[in-house]
Formats: C-alpha cells, sequence, structure tokens
C-alpha cells in the first residue's frame, strides 16, 4: 500500500515529466480537463488540471471533473512514477476510468509519450 | 472451386460474394461483416476453419510496422488463435507490397503525385509500406495517426517522428480493445461529425488524401477535387467520395463486380494461389504475384 504522500510525489514526478515535453504540451493545448486521482484503499484524492497544455496538480478533489480515475494506491504510485504502463491494469480492472473513450485514449497516450520506451 | 471469405469486424451492410477466375483458377471471394462483435467474428471463424482455403481478418490490423518494428495487436491475435487449419492474413503482407506499387505506378503512369503533392494520410502505421513510398515519391507528408486514431491535433510531417512516436505508444495501444482505436461496426456507416469540423481543414489542404477508408470516410468533410488513394470501396461509397467533392478514386486492390475488396482478402486468394504457408511467402512472390494477375489500381476520375 503506498501513503498519501507517496502518490502526491508519484503525480508530481508525472506533472515534472510532462513539463520538460514542449511537444507533448503542443499536442494538448486544445485539451482542457479536469481528472480526479482517487485512491480505493486509502483517503487520497488529487486533481490533475490540464488547460492551454499546460498541467497542474492540486491535493483533493475539484469538481466538476471530466475523468475520474481510480485505482489502489499502490497502482495510482507506480503508475504516474512510470513503472507500470496503466493499459495493463486498465485492461484487467485494477484501475477505472471513467469518461469518454476518446479521453480515455488521450490520457493513456499522455502517460505513454512522458514514460514510453 | 477456392473458397476465400474475409470476416471483417466491419458492417454486414457492406457484405459481397463474387466468383472470379484468376490465373485459371475459380475462386468464390466472399466477405462476412460482424457489425463490431467480436465473439461473433470468433464464432463464424470456427465454423469457417478447415472449410474454405483462406480467411482474412478484415475491420482489425493484425499487425502495425513503423519502419522496421512490428506491433501485433492483441485483439487481432485473439482473432487470429482460433483458427487452426486454414490459412488466415490480416493483409498486412500484402500491403507492404502491393499499396508501394500502387504509389511507384502512380508515379510514374499518371500526374497524380508529383514531387511537393501535399498528402495527408489519415493513418500511417496500418500501411507503412506507402508511407515510405510516398516519402520516397518526394511528397509533402501529414501523418495523420495522432489526430485520427486519438484525438491529438499534432500533424506528424516525418517518417522518422512517425516511427519515434510509434515506438514509444504502440507497445502499449495494441493492448487496447481495438475498438478504442479504430471505427469498427456501426461506426463505419457514420461520421464524426465534431472530428469533421475540427479536423477537416487536415483534408482541405491536402491534394491527396490516402489510406484506410473507414477512417478516410469516417472524419471527411466537403473537398475540392482531391484525390483519394484508398483500398476497400463498395459503390456506395464512390457515390459518398462524389457528393463530398473528391476529384479522383485510386483504389489498391482491383475491382471485381463494381468493388474493391480489401488487401485481407486479397492476401488470401494469394496465399491460396501460392499453397505456402504464409509465414514462409516473400514480398517478391507476392510482387511476382501481382504482375502474373496484372493487378493494377483501379483509378477512377469523380468529377
Amino acid at each position: 500500500m503506498a501513503s498519501h504522500a507517496e502518490i502526491t510525489e508519484s503525480l508530481r514526478a508525472f506533472v515534472s515529466g510532462y513539463a520538460k515535453n514542449a511537444r507533448l504540451k503542443a499536442m494538448n493545448r486544445d485539451w482542457d480537463r479536469v481528472v480526479l486521482v482517487r485512491a480505493t484503499d486509502i483517503d487520497s484524492t488529487h486533481t490533475l488540471i490540464l488547460k492551454e497544455g499546460e498541467l497542474s496538480l492540486r491535493e483533493g478533489p475539484v469538481e466538476p471533473a471530466d475523468l475520474v480515475v481510480t485505482a489502489d494506491s499502490e497502482t495510482l504510485a507506480d503508475m504516474f512514477y512510470g513503472d507500470i504502463t496503466p493499459t495493463e491494469p486498465y485492461m484487467n480492472g485494477t484501475l477505472k476510468i471513467i469518461g469518454s473513450e476518446d479521453d480515455i485514449v488521450r490520457l493513456d497516450f499522455i502517460s505513454l509519450m512522458i514514460w514510453g520506451e | 472451386m477456392k473458397k476465400v471469405v474475409s470476416v471483417s469486424l466491419g458492417s454486414s451492410r457492406r457484405d459481397h460474394r463474387v466468383e472470379v477466375e484468376l490465373l485459371g483458377e475459380r475462386f468464390e471471394i466472399s466477405r462476412r461483416g460482424t457489425d463490431g462483435d467480436f465473439e461473433k467474428a470468433i464464432t463464424v471463424l470456427k465454423e469457417l476453419d478447415g472449410r474454405v482455403d483462406a480467411i482474412g481478418l478484415g475491420g482489425i490490423d493484425v499487425y502495425l510496422y513503423a519502419g522496421k518494428k512490428r506491433y501485433a495487436v492483441e485483439d487481432g491475435l485473439k482473432l487470429m488463435s482460433v483458427v487452426r487449419q486454414t490459412p488466415v492474413v490480416d493483409g498486412s503482407g500484402l500491403k507492404n507490397t502491393l499499396e508501394r506499387e500502387t504509389v511507384y505506378y502512380l508515379r510514374e503512369h499518371t500526374d497524380l503525385l508529383p514531387p511537393g503533392t501535399r498528402v495527408l494520410m489519415v493513418s500511417a502505421v496500418d500501411r507503412f509500406g506507402m508511407a515510405e513510398a510516398l516519402h520516397e515519391a518526394g511528397c509533402e507528408i501529414t501523418f495523420g495517426d495522432l489526430i485520427f486514431s486519438a484525438g491529438i491535433p499534432y500533424p506528424i510531417k516525418t517518417v522518422a517522428e512517425l516511427e519515434e512516436i510509434a515506438a514509444r505508444i504502440l507497445p502499449e495501444m495494441v493492448k487496447l480493445p481495438f475498438h478504442m482505436l479504430y471505427p469498427t461496426g456501426k461506426k463505419q456507416e457514420s461520421q464524426d461529425e465534431e472530428k469533421v469540423k475540427k479536423f477537416g481543414h487536415y483534408y482541405q489542404e491536402a491534394q491527396v488524401i490516402a489510406g484506410d477508408f473507414h477512417l478516410v470516410r469516417r472524419y471527411m468533410p466537403v473537398l475540392s477535387g482531391q484525390t483519394i488513394i484508398t483500398n476497400t470501396t463498395t459503390s456506395a461509397d464512390v457515390e459518398f467520395l462524389k457528393d463530398k467533392g473528391a476529384g479522383c478514386l485510386v483504389t489498391t486492390t482491383p475491382e471485381f463486380e463494381g468493388r474493391s475488396f480489401g488487401t485481407n482478402v486479397m492476401e488470401g486468394v494469394m496465399v491460396a494461389l501460392l499453397n505456402k504457408p504464409w509465414e514462409e511467402i516473400t514480398p517478391e512472390e507476392y510482387l511476382d504475384l501481382l504482375h502474373r494477375l496484372n493487378f493494377k489500381p483501379r483509378i477512377l476520375p469523380l468529377g
């Protein structure tokens, strides 16, 4: 089980990886989204906010969210640190994403562009 | 008579059956669409296994290519794995040869692809041979893989960048359900109006639009005489293109009774003609067979 602080750190690493990727920012200029990240096994909620290509992180919920990402704390921390890709936990049901199919593909894409080989 | 059947995740409204003679052999070629129903496709494949000479998988790519790397789509592999006796192909082996040849033919025998032609390839990883040939022909290409498959308004401009992005995302994306990446079933019969509005300008800025017909169709705005290079079209598709204002249609596969079949079907025919396991067939053998069959692209002015 990961702690809230560990999830926060993993999300900071994710935001930092995103910030260093100018191409990814350009790709997402049109995609303003609020993404709620919630752990299922501990009390931990964060919000990723994408606005005009820039990604920021807040602790706690920001409503309304366009996408809601839920998983156990370990999966969330592993995923946002880039130790695992979101595809496998998504496919086996460990990771649940509520949102439009297009948005889910795009979120997966961002993660792969930051952490992919 | 040899029987080749294409089992497609696409709409059953496009089903078709023809009989043709190729190199002295009679062929019955047919298509069975399963309207995006994956389980139904598995049932049909099991029914056909051992009863026909070759099976083509349509509406899905099993193998995607970028450079020398090949990526296997897991849903495609699942479909292939249920066929134990009959050769089963997805068209990717033939595409690499046939679609390169189409580009070479157009460059040498027509004025449709002079150097500098602005080409939009709606997706290139499913037909990398065509992408490379267009690049060799000196075309100015926009690869729309991210635009049309992921909704990301980022035109990829070079083969190198296409390969680099593919290497990052495809190893994982191929694990997703195929319908998340490509229009299957009913989606093939409609247009995505929001994306037509958002991304239609990429079509309008191009002189040539190339790639998979279902993708080409789904996001096509009103055109102004552009040439469309694609594979599978029906008479209704030709009417659709005329209504949209396309100037010319080039299909890479030959026409039988008013429609061109998918490359998966044609690869199935070739596998049946060559009578050897598809894994052992080389691009040179496909090329030799294409010449013996005298297959040429169909060029249909629409204006």
